[in-house]
């Protein structure tokens, strides 16, 4: 899958833009953004349908976040919730017909079938556990009581602080990639039919992906904040 | 060395396949083994189940991945 490349140079230095992605990118932010624009106008006691669904949503959410992480979780919503429902978003764009507006070069299908978006999210993970993690317990946080398996559980969590948006970042992007390249080849064996089964199980698959990129979250955050036994 | 390559991505997913199946295989035994002794928590098992199953299956994804860019796009 190549994408529509664009190459512009700032102090000599090459820099790439894939702009396929960055135009999908925006187009489920705007989504995303009018649906919640919408969705909170005209707020009242007695919910109407999509004042109800959006309810829904957000109780699964801190249904989720409350049994995951016990104490002073309501402050991680908006990034956690905000992940779930952009990465949601993203995914399902891939089953729009999007493909029939022409590019030179590229498609426009998910934008999570870049790993640069899906690093780019990895890493704001990274960045907002290791914060909340100082911001709970200070500089305590890299600190451990001195002995001998301190400096093992040191180096693992050293380790831990590559693999863990590394294997976040393939994850997302390899299971979407994978539907399409799925999709395709059922698409080459036969045209019209084949895919239809493939593209219904793409649309499970995006759900899971977008609710194990959000408990993950949940639980590397929880793991950063909890009280040390 | 073009169809080293191509020999290379083929054992690479082969293997990757391999674990994610043990993977799912295990999990699926533990939702059935679940769901027997005690079939009211049916609902709340398979979401886990399916959590437990997309992660194990990360892992041929990863294989998936390094055979892409075996072949080189």
């Amino acid at each position: 899958m190549e994408h529509w490349v664009y190459c512009f140079q700032i102090l000599g230095h090459k820099l790439y833009v894939n702009l396929d992605t960055v135009f999908t990118m925006w187009f489920a932010m705007i989504c995303l953004i009018i649906f919640a624009f919408i969705a909170t106008r005209k707020l009242s006691l007695i919910p109407g349908k999509l004042q109800a669904l959006c309810e829904k949503i957000m109780g699964l959410l801190w249904g989720t976040m409350d049994s995951m992480m016990p104490a002073d979780n309501r402050k991680h919503v908006p990034l956690v919730a905000s992940l779930f429902l952009f990465i949601l978003f993203a995914n399902l764009m891939g089953q729009l017909p999007l493909r029939i507006i022409h590019l030179k070069t590229g498609e426009l299908a998910s934008p999570t079938n870049d790993i640069n978006l899906t690093a780019a999210m990895a890493v704001i993970v990274l960045i907002y556990y290791v914060g909340a993690g100082i911001a709970k317990k200070g500089p305590k946080f890299f600190l451990h009581n001195f002995s001998f398996v301190s400096i093992v559980k040191a180096l693992v969590e050293l380790l831990e602080m590559v693999t863990r948006p590394l294997s976040l970042a393939i994850r997302l992007f390899a299971n979407i990639f994978a539907g399409e390249i799925l999709v395709s080849i059922a698409l080459a064996a036969s045209a019209y039919f084949a895919p239809i089964p493939v593209m219904l199980f793409e649309i499970l698959v995006a759900f899971i992906q977008a609710t194990v990129f959000m408990m993950l979250t949940i639980a590397y955050i929880g793991s950063a904040v909890e009280d040390e036994h | 060395m073009e169809n080293l390559a191509q020999l290379g991505a083929g054992i690479a997913i082969g293997f990757g396949a391999i674990g994610a199946g043990l993977g799912i295989g295990v999990a699926t035994k533990g939702l059935m083994d679940a769901v027997s002794r005690q079939p009211e928590v049916a609902g709340k098992a398979f979401g886990f189940f399916l959590l437990g199953a997309a992660l194990a299956e990360a892992c041929a994804l990863y294989a998936f991945v390094i055979a892409f860019q075996l072949l080189g796009k």
